[in-house]
């Protein structure tokens, strides 16, 4: 069972942060100062698991927390579940086939430029802010920070809200969007768990096999695991 | 004075990271015989004056660098790995105390894009520290290295030579000017007299009659 991925379709509350590095001051005039570090900006999230599974039920999960451990990470979406996959839900109106036709011309700091777009009128919105967008093959999710509409040009620029993390070359590959893109996770606190009484579970022939709540020690703080970009 | 442009005219916000450079000298007859280790804290790897600073050389911390119009003896500290054992062997099996340290600052564009850098520190490391932090099921050692600026190193070299035969002959092997300093070390003995034999080693003169000398043979220490 892929724990994190579970964690995911199963929690009741996500934090989602994406801040920088910074250095703030204000001065004596009151004018601020800020500084940033442009760092890799990892995406983290915190999800809040309700004590909700049954012992029986969770054995398989209890068992890839504890593989996974505070070191293993996950390649992990908001596609594969109905009930969330409006999460980073595509916003742009292109089609999925004029999707898979982008390709990447060069991605150098923050400027994703794409071409092979297609022949649409210039109004059409490609992209919308906060639409995620990863290169092909590398579980790296960028955001659009504005709207990027077709234009007239053979190529757009997007500026993405981190710089371009990714060690290989990327250009001439294509891009992924919205919710089938994937996130590399790892959770460092990874929360212990506690079986407190109740939920009681019988098998078929009237056996008990579990009586007890699943209860973590805390919510999982997810971190993007950006060593092997 | 250099002028930094990034920094000019107090901008209000300023886009920057750190690059760390230590050059380790495997030999000390042999300069051009070095290892070189690099980190930043940057998001990808930058090539600075030629040489390439690798994003995942895992600085954690760069301490904080004097800065002022006159000349100072200022350290700093430089916080390598939270994690890699490798820094541990590079400090452990290298020459590293003695090693250079540069520490440069590069400017960002809002694009992410370098567009400038400004060298802080020039020094040599000279001492560094392990330090291993392992707490229930948490374990995790930082490396650090401790480097002095060079007016420390100047003001803290020994200059000329010394007046014994070591270190003559470190200049000139064949020089036996000073090889008898040791036999003459520490024992007393008259300017002016007349040698004459003696019971001990080295004693020059052998002691000397102040009355028929009128005090011109003062005993020297």
């Amino acid at each position: 069972m892929a724990a994190i991925q579970t964690i995911i379709d199963n929690c009741n509350g996500m934090t989602i942060n994406r801040r920088k590095v910074v250095g703030q001051q204000i001065t004596r005039n009151q004018i601020p100062r800020v500084s940033t570090t442009p760092t890799k900006n990892p995406w983290t999230m915190e999800l809040d698991m309700p004590t909700s599974f049954q012992y029986n039920d969770a054995r398989a999960l209890m068992e890839s927390t504890d593989t996974l451990d505070r070191t293993g990470y996950e390649d992990v979406t908001f596609s594969n579940n109905t009930a969330l996959n409006w999460i980073y839900r595509y916003q742009g109106s292109l089609a999925v086939s004029q999707l898979n036709g982008l390709t990447i011309n060069s991605f150098v700091g923050n400027q994703l430029v794409l071409s092979g777009l297609p022949a649409v009128n210039a109004n059409r919105v490609i992209f919308e802010p906060n639409d995620l967008i990863q290169v092909a093959g590398y579980p790296y999710p960028f955001t659009s920070t504005t709207r990027i509409t077709r234009g007239t040009g053979a190529t757009v620029t997007v500026t993405t809200h981190r710089p371009n993390i990714i060690t290989a070359v990327v250009d001439t590959l294509n891009i992924v969007v919205g919710n089938a893109c994937t996130f590399r996770l790892f959770c460092p606190n990874m929360p212990v768990y506690k079986l407190t009484v109740g939920g009681a579970q019988y098998s078929t022939g009237g056996t008990l096999v579990g009586n007890a709540l699943i209860e973590w020690s805390a919510p999982f703080q997810l971190y993007e695991y950006v060593g092997t970009s | 004075m250099d002028t930094i442009p990034a920094v000019e005219n107090s901008p209000p916000q300023i886009n920057s990271a750190e690059f760390v450079r230590i050059t380790i000298y495997n030999d000390y007859e042999v300069p051009a015989d070095t290892t070189v280790l690099t980190a930043s804290s940057a998001y990808k790897d930058e090539t600075i004056d030629a040489q390439v600073f690798s994003a995942v050389g895992g600085l954690m911390s760069i301490g904080g660098q004097q800065k002022s119009i006159r000349v100072t003896s200022a350290d700093t500290t430089v916080a390598l790995s939270g994690i890699q054992g490798t820094l541990i062997n590079t400090v452990l099996s290298t020459k590293i105390r003695g090693s250079e340290l540069e520490i440069w600052r590069g400017f960002y564009n809002t694009s992410g894009e370098l567009t400038s850098t400004a060298k802080r520190f020039t020094g040599i490391i000279t001492s560094y520290n392990i330090t291993e932090d392992r707490a229930g099921l948490d374990d995790s050692f930082v490396v650090s290295v401790n480097a002095s600026s060079y007016k420390t190193v100047l003001a803290n070299r020994i200059a000329g030579r010394k007046t014994n035969k070591q270190s003559w002959q470190f200049f000139n092997t064949d020089d036996s000017s000073m090889n008898n300093v040791y036999s003459i070390a520490q024992q007393t003995f008259d300017f002016g007299k007349e040698v004459t034999a003696t019971s001990g080693r080295g004693r020059g003169g052998g002691g000397g009659n102040r009355d028929d000398d009128g005090g011109r043979n003062q005993q020297q220490r």
